[in-house]
């Protein structure tokens, strides 16, 4: 209970799909059983189409999402373009292992789509930058051991943008409603090779 | 003489546990504990239809990271006649501590006989559920460790009953319940695919004018399948669950028992 992964509470899902990629998020803040904010959206955006979904300890999400707005802002800067989600990865898994004996609380996931091949791509890390490539789903939050279920049973290959979309998000509301910690609505976000569709979700709001 | 009768005389032996030496070789005081306890993992689940219950559960059996054996079953038919229990209609799913499980079946199977020599008739699953919670809360401050699901037809309306429990004997009559160590996994599915949680008509998805699905009993083929998909699901997630599947289908008729291979690793 007094893990810094559960104080804050929440939940975070990213999906592959058929020329798509689709990641969400829960919208609550708490402390402990405490809900404080019911609009602490866990997904960033770091180029058009990379994302990054963090949840964990709510100071250490700012923080580090700030963290990586700088650092891509940097390479843009260096670079000339935009970051790609395979690269994008590497940057979290290095910044996080720089912290190795005293770690951010959290627990990123990756989503993307490559710029140039277009092919989809999820990954998701433990707080100190192990990566985990996964062909099909990531999970993350204290609502992880729900998603798994809901997402192992309902996800299936090569979902098109729509039905990838219907899947993440009956995996998630479904899932945070046996989660005390996670809820209070959700954010989805389907990306396509040249096409970014944000949905917000209402939810159970209890 | 003295001494001789000091020996026969003496209500000390002449050797005592007070003399064993107080420490072990490794200078600490030697600690005795007892742990009345194991987790012996597992997951069950049941369903309720229109005219039959089903409960199923994996028939692996844990302790720590071992595997003790692939085949101990969860799932029990309680009354009947004879140890086979023929003609049984109600059956007792068990998950958590193994031994406590069994103790705790036995129990209720010899309630549930001694009601028929005493009353002439079966008992109902009303009944028997109403029991089976006394019989928990009889030992609130040494509880059975178990997570209980019990399963039959109700007598009155000819449909399928079925009822969860905590350790203590806290219990609700429910459509669907899956219980155990991957029980997180399994009932935020079973919320979604048999109570048709977060779904709407198609029509009205949000707004004021939204209807949720109004969950409907399920036919037994479709029960069966998602009964299949919520522990392969397990499986390939929780290391505690797999080896095999086991379902008992409750129907007017009897129990009909299906069995159906998991992943071993």
């Amino acid at each position: 209970m007094s893990s810094p992964f559960s104080i804050n509470g929440g939940a975070c899902v990213a999906m592959r799909g058929k020329n798509c990629v689709a990641i969400a998020c829960d919208l609550r803040l708490g402390l402990q059983s405490l809900t404080v904010s019911n609009n602490f959206p866990k997904i960033f955006q770091y180029s058009p189409t990379a994302f990054l979904g963090l949840t964990g300890l709510a100071t250490d999400v700012s923080t580090v999402s700030e963290l990586f707005r700088y650092k891509v802002n940097m390479y843009r800067l260096r670079e000339e373009r935009d970051i790609a989600p395979k690269t994008f990865a590497q940057l979290v898994s290095s910044s996080l292992y720089e912290r190795r004996f005293g770690p951010w609380f959290v627990s990123p996931v990756v989503a993307g789509i490559d710029g140039k091949s277009g092919a989809p791509f999820i990954c998701g890390f433990d707080s100190i930058g192990c990566i985990d490539y996964a062909a099909d789903f990531i999970v993350s939050g204290t609502a992880s051991d729900q998603l798994f279920g809901t997402c192992e049973g309902l996800w299936e290959p090569d979902l098109e943008p729509d039905d990838l979309f219907e899947t993440i998000s009956q995996a998630l509301l479904n899932a945070v409603d046996r989660d005390a910690l996670s809820g209070w609505g959700a954010h989805v976000y389907i990306i396509e090779k040249d096409k970014v569709t944000k949905r917000l979700l209402k939810g159970r709001q209890d | 003489m003295a001494a001789l009768s000091h020996h026969h005389l003496s209500s000390t032996a002449p050797f005592a546990f007070q003399q064993a030496p107080p420490q072990n070789h490794s200078g600490e005081p030697t600690q005795h504990a007892f742990y009345p306890y194991t987790d012996n993992g597992g997951s069950t689940l049941g369903i309720s239809g229109k005219t039959f219950t089903v409960i199923a559960g994996d028939t692996r059996s844990t302790s720590g990271y071992n595997i003790n054996t692939r085949y101990a079953p969860k799932l029990y038919p309680i009354g009947g006649q004879g140890p086979t229990h023929k003609g049984s209609k109600i059956v007792l799913s068990v998950v958590g501590f193994a031994a406590d499980g069994r103790a705790l079946q036995e129990r209720l199977d010899t309630v549930v006989k001694m009601y028929r020599y005493q009353h002439g008739c079966e008992i109902s699953v009303k009944a028997c559920a109403q029991r089976l919670s006394h019989i928990l809360y009889n030992k609130r401050f040494f509880p059975y460790y178990v997570q209980a699901i019990l399963g039959g037809i109700d007598e009155e309306t000819g449909e399928g009953a079925l009822y969860s429990y905590d350790p203590v004997g806290s219990y609700e009559r429910e459509y669907c319940r899956a219980a155990g160590a991957a029980a997180s996994l399994i009932m935020p599915f079973l919320d979604n695919q048999v109570n048709l949680k977060n779904q709407y008509e198609p029509a009205a998805v949000s707004g004021f004018d939204k209807k949720q699905l109004v969950p409907q009993p399920l036919e037994r083929p479709q029960v069966e399948e998602l009964v299949r998909d919520a522990f392969t699901s397990a499986v390939e997630r929780h290391i505690e669950v797999g080896d095999g599947l086991q379902m008992m289908f409750i129907t007017k008729e009897g129990i009909e028992e299906v069995y159906f291979p998991l992943k071993k690793d």
